[in-house]
């Protein structure tokens, strides 16, 4: 017969690397027309981490995501970063960003300010304008800056900066210090379908609600809390390397199984609203995150359905029912 | 060649008629690759917005991605390239006596071959250094490569790896972690198997243990994963005539990946250029060199271009996979379910080598209580060298074991006192201000908050009544 079952997981996790220095490094730099171009040293790994980027080098300088074009990933052109690792790029690159960005704005505010008949700290950039705080009316489009800083004052609208996560090292006998500058939170609940005369489980629906600071850009949270989820399925369900004497019996995508879009259930995606002052504009991290309580989530959730308690990860088919069959034992022994 | 042209043409602007692309003026170039339209951006896209932040922007590498305009180390080649393939060990554990690679240098197209003795700094690693790029002379996983070979074509550098004759002499292996932590197992490197190990404490678990009303212990294990990347591990090397070597690389960490490759190399990072490609793929798998060093060096050798794109299997076998745990958990609460103690050990199956492991057992040791305000603390845990392939960074550094570990044992709490799972959870968890196992003040703690809004979205009031 098919069981229902619930069962609710949450979890916290760190942004940037266990006390050691993970550095990034960015350049910004804005162009005659007001577009710009930023160097940083990360790559793209599908993630959507360059288009995040731009956004913040984008709100730094008052432009459209699109007003800013990516450089990444070539160790020729872009300056240090310590890379796509630890969910640390929107947090420690984004906040190289922001302030190689701020150096280039600075650049541009002084140029303005004599323009607009203010001293520099009275300006923002804003709307792909140079305006005078609270005064759109009182503005020059940022090209315009751009021009009269590089041409008349002969200085160009470039900034380059770097950003470390400050932490305190732990101490070796007790491990206490402070690893990390900043957490995210989660939660994710599962609702699933056991079959407890095969021990088969489908699940019907995962709902995840993360935190991630700001999200820079919500969509591409999203997706990454969507792909988070299926590894999670993978890991809570199918997927397990097999050895026999120390060689890999199923390297392969026949034998190996992962979830495909047919094994996802419908998901529910929700972010709280939160914001790290340490962050850029609030931000703080969701890549590794979002793969962390599905598992846990789907575990108790079968729990909750057949009452058997799976402590060895993938829960197959076979490893449920055999954890049925010997509670249905259990149960017939303690009733005689 | 060109009709091939021509009808992809005729097939892109159709498919731009029909998506009634804004901009469809067609733009060809005399290669045999064709060039799709530039798409204009849809008035009102969110990325032509300000403010940029907060925008549900397009990615601009998804239009490309869409079009088929993304050029993975797959679609890239140069003139004369040879490929590589690596051969890899026959034993989990052996000693290599010798390597006779003569009569695969005679087969067809074959242009260099490689061994570890050859490699000017055979080791790397994040850690500790303790990976050879190509083993020599001790090989302590069946994922190591032993020898490569550089040829004109893929399946002639796969049949010459048949050509290639190692005598090993097998050595004793360990395959299961807990028995790589006896003190009489066989080793695989060293005095110990036992290569790092962390510590966390805070008040005094046993005496908190003895006080609580109600006492869970559990033994819970996770599996070894692989993260299968759509695109596997792929990289081409390619020297110029100043001794200037460039390397594309499927890599996620390129500035750290030059510093490991000079080191390997033992060349000045000046004189190498590394140029990360869109990665298909990483979710921790590609933080490390795994291949470049071979390529440059074969590269060296042949005086052309060599690329190698892992196969599946390869990726499977010799590429890092995500530790299993194995973890005890002992947690003390009171009758209204708040915790009062948790004791907790750990143990990880480190594989051949260390990778990133230390990071690995770091995260995985400090997140290991979970997201709870709890007084009594002891975590200890250890990774163990085993004769199988390397673990490393994977998604969530070890958290995703412990989350599995501490929310089961949550729920059997919730369970055992008749507590609902979500009070239990709000009960003890973390709010703005709590201490962490670390004795860190969190901030911006939003714990709560996601519990009471995934309940909300799911209903779990309406369906627990």
């Amino acid at each position: 017969m098919k069981k229902r079952g619930r069962g609710m997981a949450c979890m916290w996790y760190p942004i940037g690397f266990t006390v050691a220095a993970n550095p990034s490094a960015a350049t910004v730099k804005v162009n005659t027309d007001g577009s710009a171009t930023l160097l940083t040293g990360t790559v793209e790994t599908g993630q959507g981490a360059l288009t995040v980027l731009g956004q913040i080098a984008a709100e730094t300088l008052g432009l459209a995501t699109d007003d800013v074009h990516v450089v990444s990933g070539d160790t020729d052109v872009t300056p240090m970063d310590t890379g796509a690792i630890a969910s640390r790029t929107t947090y420690v690159t984004g906040n190289a960003i922001v302030r190689a960005a701020e150096k280039a704005r600075e650049i541009l505010f002084e140029a303005a300010a004599p323009l607009l008949k203010v001293k520099p700290d009275q300006l923002e950039a804003r709307d792909k304008r140079i305006q005078v705080l609270g005064f759109p009316s009182s503005s020059i489009p940022i090209g315009q800056a751009v021009q009269h800083s590089e041409s008349v004052l002969g200085n160009p609208a470039i900034g380059s900066a770097s950003y470390n996560p400050p932490t305190v090292e732990m101490d070796p006998e007790t491990g206490q210090g402070k690893p990390f500058n900043t957490y995210v939170y989660a939660t994710q609940i599962a609702d699933v379908e056991v079959d407890d005369e095969t021990g088969e489980v489908e699940i019907l629906k995962i709902v995840a609600v993360h935190d991630c600071g700001t999200p820079i850009n919500p969509m591409l949270v999203e997706g990454q809390i969507q792909g988070g989820i299926s590894m999670g399925v993978g890991f809570a369900l199918q997927e397990e390397i097999l050895f026999e004497e120390g060689r890999q019996i199923n390297p392969n995508l026949t034998n190996y199984i992962m979830p495909t879009s047919l094994d996802m259930p419908e998901l529910e995606v929700g972010l709280v609203d939160n914001y790290d002052p340490t962050g850029p504009f609030g931000a703080k991290g969701a890549g590794e995150p979002t793969a962390v309580p599905t598992a846990a989530a789907i575990m108790n959730a079968i729990h909750d359905a057949v009452g058997v308690r799976i402590t060895a990860l993938p829960a197959t088919a076979e490893r449920v029912l055999g954890a049925i069959i010997e509670k249905q034992e259990a149960e017939r022994v303690a009733s005689h | 060649m060109a009709t091939r042209t021509k009808d992809i043409r005729a097939d892109t602007e159709e498919l731009v008629t029909e998506a009634k692309a804004p901009s469809r003026q067609p733009l060809t170039v005399p290669t045999d690759k064709p060039v799709a339209y530039p798409l204009d951006l849809p008035e009102g896209e969110a990325r032509l917005r300000t403010p940029a932040v907060g925008q549900r922007a397009s990615r601009p590498d998804g239009r490309l991605h869409g079009l088929g305009q993304t050029q993975y180390i797959d679609d890239i080649t140069f003139p004369h390239m040879l490929h590589a393939k690596i051969l890899r060990s026959e034993y989990p554990h052996a000693r290599i006596l010798s390597i006779d690679t003569s009569e695969a240098e005679k087969m067809p197209g074959v242009l260099a071959t490689l061994t570890g003795d050859e490699i000017p700094e055979n080791s790397f690693g994040p850690t500790f250094q303790d990976q050879p790029v190509l083993a020599y002379p001790i090989v302590r996983h069946r994922g190591d490569g032993v020898v490569a070979v550089a040829a004109v074509t893929e399946q002639q550098a796969t049949d010459a790896l048949e050509k290639i004759k190692v005598e090993y002499e097998p050595l004793p292996h360990v395959f299961d972690p807990m028995e790589a932590l006896e003190d009489d197992s066989p080793k695989v490197h060293g005095e110990t198997n036992i290569y790092t190990s962390k510590t966390i404490k805070k008040g005094d678990v046993e005496k908190a243990l003895k006080e609580s009303d109600h006492v869970f212990h559990r033994q819970f294990r996770t599996q070894m994963v692989e993260h299968v990347p759509l695109e596997p591990h792929a990289s081409i090397a390619s020297w110029d005539g100043n001794g200037r070597v460039t390397l594309w690389t499927s890599l996620g960490r390129i500035t750290l990946g030059r510093e490991d490759l000079a080191r390997t190399l033992a060349m000045p990072q000046s004189k190498i250029r590394l140029i990360g490609t869109v990665v298909g793929g990483n979710f921790g798998g590609k933080n490390e060199i795994t291949n470049e060093p071979i390529l440059a060096l074969l590269s060296k050798k042949a005086g052309r271009p060599v690329k190698s794109v892992f196969t599946r299997g390869d990726e499977f076998i010799s590429s890092t996979i995500r530790h299993p745990f194995t973890m005890d958990y002992t947690t003390g609460v009171d009758n209204s379910g708040k915790i009062l103690a948790r004791k907790i050990r750990l143990v990880l199956d480190g594989g051949a080598y260390c990778s990133w492991t230390g990071t690995t057992i770091g995260k995985g040791s400090i997140l290991a209580p979970g997201p709870y305000n709890i007084d009594n603390i002891l975590v200890e845990a250890y990774a163990v060298y085993t004769n199988k392939t390397t673990t490393g960074a994977m998604r969530g550094f070890g958290a995703p074991q412990v989350c599995f570990a501490y929310e089961s044992q949550m729920d059997d709490i919730a369970d055992a006192l008749g507590i609902d799972p979500l009070e239990i959870r709000l009960r003890n968890g973390f709010s703005e201000n709590s201490l962490s196992p670390t004795s860190q003040t969190l901030q911006s703690v939003a714990l709560k908050e996601s519990l009471t809004q995934a309940a909300e979205r799911f209903g779990w009031k309406e369906w627990q009544e």
